[in-house]
């Protein structure tokens, strides 16, 4: 945050120099910027670091079972906390702390959850415990949507993927139902435009269509995997291209698709156990991902990409030499093929790099 | 959404923000709310039976503070279950009553069944794991019917772990028209131990 104002500080006053923005247009920024302009700033991170430990204390409340109050004072209580905390985000909204209010909601939510653990302890209640998640889930999203409330949101997004993990866990097999809970807390975070939420929710799917690979009863289960991350890959790549105004989608749903990809690509090599030729063809794939992955990031100047190639690609080599550490020289050959192809990839990217940017610079 | 005079930084009016928090704490209490009325009512009107206790391996028994206990309807081993069964389904177990206060399931279908004895009485469970039988054809496995944690007092759980192995504990449950059981208190050498205020 303090980096960022340096910096737009000093590009401005160069900006201003060249004459691209005006002397009014530059105070107006820098003030905005001064204001912490919607970005996360140190005291909204600690308010809801602090919701979230008065949410683990609630908890904790719940699990030590004191006999010294009677359950249902606790209940009470309990039920108590969460009218303060929503009351409490109602105040600090309407008094422009957005940030406070949040972390308010966020333990009006964790309240709300500690709740429901009593009556079930109250009760002795051992049913279906996800059932409880999943109710959990559905009050911090309403929380979330009503006092739009991003940290809500993002709780409520966790809480449904507990929930999903917790059915697929107890059953062995695709909760399929899954889909369906986290289509209706990601439509909450597109309908606030949250950017961060949409990243959690793309990770939360990705995690979801990489455990099909190891759930799913059919034959072709890492391959299934694989293909869905590479079709996701491509058609955002062809979006992205085509289509401008949802670039920036297609750019949040790649890496996470390269990943899917990727897990899967993986789980084949060093799970799957196949023959050596198919091992070597679904090593070469996994390269040439990752190698796409750094072009892309280089082309679209995209940082997380371009880190992201990196780490595949360095995983991959050293998950390949370790599975082929046996055989020294089948490990030499192959970075050798590997070390020769990427050398002609980067005479070619250089050659395509001249073409494209002027002389002058390419050669600076 | 937002009014005109007194709209705020997070986009909401003071009335809207109001609103909220008058939404999210009454449905939420609601909820809650109606969870106790579940239980109060089950625990209230549910027919009373009592359940011998089993210890159940004493590795499993202790976790936390709470008691896992074990009956004999949960241990019995290679139950028939209904063919296509899959672990977290839910079903509906027959039970009947053998000597003393030891209840076997005799029957265990998808759905409520239409009719039973009149000394029998039928539980919603779930299929804690189903496996096929050597028999061909047929699908066996173990239910669970909610009702195998008792939650103690911090400190205490190895107390009433011991008192499991040690005496002889019953279960008084009560059972829903629908099958929901519920425990409403634990029977210790024939005297009413744990017996829970309902609220």
């Amino acid at each position: 945050m303090w980096s960022y104002r340096k910096r737009v500080t000093r590009d401005l006053e160069r900006w201003r120099e060249a004459g691209w923005v005006s002397a009014d247009g530059a105070k107006s920024i820098l003030s905005d910027v001064a204001k912490g302009g919607g970005g996360l700033g140190l005291p909204a991170v600690l308010a809801v670091l602090a919701a979230a430990l008065i949410g683990f204390a609630l908890m904790s409340f719940v699990a030590a079972n004191w006999q010294a109050i009677p359950r249902i004072v606790r209940f009470g209580m309990l039920v108590g906390v969460i009218w303060s905390a929503y009351a409490a985000a109602a105040a600090l909204m309407s008094r422009d702390l957005k940030a406070f209010g949040d972390a308010a909601v966020v333990v009006g939510s964790a309240a709300f959850g500690a709740a429901i653990m009593l009556v079930s302890q109250m009760y002795h209640i051992d049913g279906n415990p996800p059932d409880g998640v999943l109710l959990w889930a559905g009050g911090a999203l309403l929380a979330g949507c009503l006092f739009r409330s991003n940290p809500a949101l993002g709780f409520a997004m966790i809480l449904v993927s507990f929930w999903g993990a917790m059915e697929s866990g107890q059953r062995f097999e695709v909760f399929w139902l899954y889909l369906a809970g986290w289509a209706v807390v990601t439509a909450a975070i597109v309908w606030q435009r949250w950017a961060g939420g949409l990243h959690l929710a793309a990770f939360a799917l990705t995690a979801f269509v990489v455990s099909l690979g190891y759930l799913l009863e059919t034959g072709l289960r890492h391959s299934i995997v694989t293909l869905i991350g590479l079709g996701t890959a491509a058609a955002a790549v062809t979006i992205g291209r085509t289509l401008p105004e949802w670039r920036g989608l297609a750019g949040l749903v790649l890496p996470y698709a390269l990943v899917t990809a990727f897990a899967g690509l993986c789980a084949m090599q060093f799970i799957e156990n196949p023959r050596l030729d198919a091992f070597i063809m679904l090593a070469a794939l996994a390269l040439v991902l990752t190698l796409t992955a750094i072009w892309l990031g280089l082309s679209s100047a995209d940082r997380g990409l371009l880190w992201l190639g990196y780490l595949g690609f360095s995983f991959e080599a050293l998950a390949v030499y370790s599975k082929t550490v046996g055989t020294l020289l089948g490990s030499s050959v192959f970075f050798l093929t590997s070390g020769i192809l990427l050398a002609v990839l980067a005479y070619l990217a250089y050659r395509l790099h001249a073409r494209q940017a002027d002389l002058p610079e390419a050669l600076s | 959404m937002t009014s005109t005079s007194t709209s705020t930084k997070s986009g909401l009016s003071k009335r809207t923000l109001l609103l909220a928090a008058l939404i999210a704490a009454g449905v939420q209490t609601a909820a809650l709310a109606h969870m106790v009325y579940g239980r109060v009512t089950l625990l209230k009107t549910g027919r009373e039976i009592i359940a011998e206790v089993i210890p159940v391996d004493p590795r499993d028994l202790f976790r936390g503070d709470y008691v896992i206990l074990g009956y004999s309807f949960t241990a019995q081993p290679d139950l028939d279950l209904p063919l296509g069964s899959k672990t977290g389904d839910v079903v509906y177990a027959t039970l009947h009553r053998q000597e003393g206060n030891k209840w076997l399931t005799t029957g265990v279908a998808t759905t409520y069944p239409a009719q039973t004895a009149a000394d029998d009485i039928v539980l919603k469970g779930r299929v804690a794991y189903a496996y096929p039988s050597p028999k061909p054809g047929i699908l066996q496995g173990r239910l669970r019917f909610g009702i195998e944690s008792y939650f103690v007092p911090e400190g205490t759980g190895l107390d009433l772990e011991k008192q499991v192995r040690e005496h002889k504990i019953e279960a008084v449950l009560a059972v829903g028209p629908d099958g929901e059981a519920g425990i409403k208190a634990l029977i210790v050498d024939g005297q009413r131990a744990a017996e829970d205020p309902l609220l």
